[in-house]
């Protein structure tokens, strides 16, 4: 016989999922191995971070256990961040409700018990082969105790994640964040009726990352990596022309009610990239969707295109500057005088601003566990208050980010950070609405 | 600390090719797990076939065993060396241990690992090895004991097994699928044209036969290969034998060359555009002028272009002169002008280093494969997520399910990316269909 996984190749995509795209190493199999726990620990012990999987007629049941598997007899001490967990099927997908440990796993030689404070949760007995379970991850209750007969004990290494409980605590909790996020951006509504639709400003040197932000927080509406604002990177800027990108709430949504703009990228030299007189123009609302900008030639108020007498809504409400954060420290001279004089610009109009550092290499970890406050990780900070002083941004203004750059498949973790994100820009752009004067 | 193994990707993939094509799955490893044969033993009986790789300074040593692990067995044993290496070129070299029934296979006593008759001794406890010197000489190993830092057991399993065969079949019914239910963008075209653009020689004709192959069931050649494609076609991609066609059309066109050769830059404008009628002639010199006899003046948003594909081979790639890359680069800024959405396909992935037919199912995830995108991210400026691999049909008469779903994956791309394109046209294009 093989010794093969019972689990479908879904099944296992969905758990691998669920730790942040873990790799299972199978490594105990009771109807190979033999059924006692005795058989099973000489295969799992120090194996690092496992996964248990126990299968019944018609249901999959499953404990993470953070670290290594616990032996006979240990003693109980606090364990953080293991949980138990099992696999549902509804409609086409899988979907795996969990619930947290608190205690080490209880190992006596034929029965293996999982615990929250003092209830058991579910309990294995492999002398008569039943398990037993006592609170119903569907319904998030506690319930008098069921005996299944299982079928199948298995047991996996897990890896490729970071086994330390905050990783494991984030990668599980994510979901049900970002779900949160989406809701509340779908319910957003700029803070005052005046304007219906808030405008953000990419700004930026070439190949920061403006662009492929855009087509990130697409993404992230849209359920699958989008490449409609056209990314890349080459010597002078891919982007020519001034675009406004509306955000459609899934495919064939509505639009909701803010648009990105995208604008080509800002170059040191005085007669390249976007010219300093077409951002004004730009923050005005003078300039048009598509409008071909030329570095040497401004737009100008006879072009046909030209917009004389922009309303509120067609105006910019919020400026993010985009920067690479590996190349924030080594900003040219003219770069940065560029943005002063820009920012000087947004300042004199009354415009919201952030800053926004991308190729964030540790994306995974600038949140907090609770994915509600920034961390202030030591990696970045001094490019954090590089920007803050040369913007004069305040700290909580300084974003960072993971674009989808490199992936196919959208992560909920990255999608996370990209609507936090999104959130803070649409909060500081109503900060400053609601600091408009009565016109 | 974690339980990985020590081999990199190319020497562990290296021996998975060597042994047939399998995955290793690491079970044992002494300094963890402990340096006696009881401690093995728990692991690793009872997993099937295994592979025990031992570490010393300067050779990776091991052996290969079909029967399960076990105080002895009689399967057949493969012994085996190579140098521990900087770089990606190394090579296996093999000893088929005695398979005489009289001797046993394999065999665990008092710590030590027994093979063969004696050929190969692995001592757990003190970290040596020893080898009859005959076999040293045939697999490359200088004589005497070797000390050995570290020692590792996998078991050994199909790399493309049932449960991943049916993983592939699933999803690309699901693929099929959804190319023919597929709507364009609310019915704003019945059809989403596909444009090929690479160099001559990259796959074009050839992705398109693919294409055609997998939703005709068998495989096609109906786009002539082998010769340089100097017309514009569209080609129709029917459902089945006599079905309807899908609502999406590949347009193969002639491709870029060096210098004054291959298709002229100026004529990408109006390619795009949808001017450019089924067979027109290509003129690497001179483009298509609206005087032309078959020159369509006033297109439709069905005659454009929707998506492009740019087509590179995956084994030439970083080799492209600069004057190609020059090119390449040019097209693409004619396309981004016209606002055209734009992947790439990378074809000929199956005869890159080290990959095998099994390694289609999800080549994304093997080193040769990714060195390629990356590659293509830095040489030529394409985003890594619009970077797809295929392989096409080129020899086989019958059609393969990892290069079916290969195909459908880059194809369900495409249509994503055309989908985006017609989305972001202007209002005035799309006579207020979106609004």
């Amino acid at each position: 016989m093989a010794v093969t996984t019972r689990l479908t190749w879904k099944e296992e995509k969905s758990l691998q999922k669920l730790l942040g795209h873990a790799s299972l190493t199978l490594l105990y199999k009771s109807s190979v191995h033999g059924y006692s726990i005795e058989n099973m620990l000489q295969r799992c012990t120090y194996q690092g971070s496992t996964i248990t999987l126990i299968y019944t007629k018609n249901n999959i049941f499953g404990a993470f256990i953070l670290g290594h598997y616990p032996k006979i007899g240990e003693k109980s001490e606090s364990l953080d961040s293991s949980f138990c967990f099992s696999l549902q099927k509804k409609d086409n997908t899988i979907e795996i409700p969990t619930f947290p440990f608190n205690r080490v796993p209880e190992i006596t030689a034929n029965r293996l018990a999982f615990y929250f404070c003092d209830y058991t949760l579910f309990c294995l007995n492999t002398e008569l082969k039943q398990i037993v379970i006592v609170y119903r991850l569907e319904d998030k209750a506690f319930t008098t105790p069921k005996r299944f007969h299982y079928l199948e004990c298995e047991v996996f290494r897990v890896e490729g994640i970071k086994d330390d409980s905050c990783y494991v605590r984030r990668v599980t909790r994510v979901t049900q964040h970002r779900e949160h996020l989406l809701a509340e951006l779908r319910a957003y509504k700029p803070s005052t009726c005046l304007i219906p639709e808030i405008r953000i400003l990419m700004l930026g040197p070439v190949g920061s990352g403006k662009s492929t932000f855009i087509n990130s927080v697409k993404s992230v509406f849209q359920g699958h990596v989008i490449r409609q604002a056209i990314a890349g990177s080459d010597i002078t800027s891919i982007t020519e022309q001034y675009r406004i990108y509306s955000i459609k709430d899934g495919k064939d949504g509505i639009s909701l009610p803010f648009m990105l703009c995208d604008s080509p990228g800002l170059e040191e030299k005085e007669e390249a990239g976007l010219c300093i007189d077409d951002i004004s123009h730009i923050l005005k609302g003078c300039i048009p969707d598509r409008y071909q900008l030329n570095p040497q030639k401004p737009i100008t108020p006879s072009h046909s295109t030209f917009i004389t007498s922009p309303s509120l809504k067609e105006r910019i409400h919020c400026v993010a500057y985009v920067l690479d954060v590996n190349s924030v420290n080594h900003l040219p001279c003219k770069m940065v005088k560029k943005f002063k004089r820009v920012q000087k610009e947004v300042l004199h109009l009354g415009i919201a601003h952030v800053a926004l550092l991308t190729k964030v290499d540790n994306w995974d970890e600038i949140l907090q566990d609770d994915f509600l406050n920034m961390n202030r990780s030591m990696t970045y900070e001094s490019q954090i208050m590089h920007v803050s002083k040369m913007l004069n941004i305040p700290i909580s203004n300084i974003l960072m980010v993971g674009n989808y750059a490199s992936e196919c498949e959208l992560n909920p973790l990255k999608d996370v950070l990209i609507l936090s994100v999104l959130r803070q820009m649409l909060r500081a752009t109503d900060d400053f609405l609601e600091d408009l004067p009565l016109e | 600390m974690a339980v990985t193994t020590q081999l990199t990707w190319m020497q562990e993939k290296v021996l998975q090719n060597c042994f047939g094509g399998k995955q290793f799955s690491l079970l044992y490893k002494a300094t963890i797990h402990g340096s006696s044969s009881g401690d093995l033993l728990q692991r690793c009986s009872n997993q099937g076939p295994t592979i025990t790789v031992i570490y010393s300074e300067t050779y990776i040593i091991g052996a290969y065993v079909q029967e399960s692990y076990q105080q002895i067995n009689k399967g057949s044993v493969i012994l085996f060396s190579f140098q521990r290496t900087e770089n990606s070129e190394f090579e296996i070299r093999r000893f088929k241990a005695c398979t005489n029934n009289d001797v046993d296979g394999q065999r665990c006593d008092r710590n030590i690992l027994y093979y063969g008759n004696r050929d190969l001794n692995i001592n757990i406890y003190t970290c040596y090895i020893s080898m009859s010197y005959n076999i040293m000489k045939e697999i490359g190993l200088p004589l005497g004991d070797i000390c050995f830092q570290e020692c590792e057991v996998f078991r050994c399993e199909d790399l493309l097994d049932q449960r991943k065969i049916n993983m592939v079949t699933e999803l690309s019914k699901s693929l099929s699928s959804d190319m023919r239910t597929y709507n364009p963008c609310r019915g704003l075209v019945h059809q989403i044209r596909i444009l090929l653009l690479g160099p001559t020689g990259a796959g074009k004709s050839s992705f398109i036969n693919s294409v055609k192959s997998v939703f005709r069931g068998r495989v096609t050649n109906q786009s002539v290969m082998g010769f340089d494609t100097k017309q514009f076609r569209t080609y129709s991609i029917k459902d089945g034998k006599d079905g309807n066609p899908l609502p999406f059309v590949l347009c193969d066109s002639m491709g870029l060359g060096e210098k004054e050769e291959g298709l002229c830059i100026d004529d990408i404008f109006y390619i795009l555009k949808g001017h450019v009628p089924d067979r027109y002639q290509f003129n690497s010199i001179k483009p298509i002028t609206p005087s032309h006899v078959n020159y369509i003046d006033c297109p439709l948003l069905k005659d454009r272009i929707h998506c492009v594909a740019f087509v590179l081979d995956a084994n030439t790639v970083e080799n492209l002169s600069q004057e190609m890359v020059a090119k390449i680069k040019r097209t693409r800024r004619e396309v981004i002008k016209c606002g055209v959405v734009h992947v790439v396909l990378l074809t000929y992935v199956e005869d890159l280093h080290l990959i095998t037919k099994a390694d289609l199912v999800d080549p994304y995830r093997c080193m040769p494969v990714k060195f390629k995108i990356e590659a293509v991210h830095r040489e030529l400026g394409f985003p890594l997520s619009d970077i797809f691999v295929v392989s096409n049909y080129t020899l086989e008469w019958e059609l393969s399910l990892s290069k079916n779903f290969l195909i459908l994956s880059s194809l369900k791309q495409m249509l994503r990316a055309a989908d985006d394109f017609l989305e972001d046209l202007p209002p005035e294009e799309t006579d207020g269909i979106l609004k």
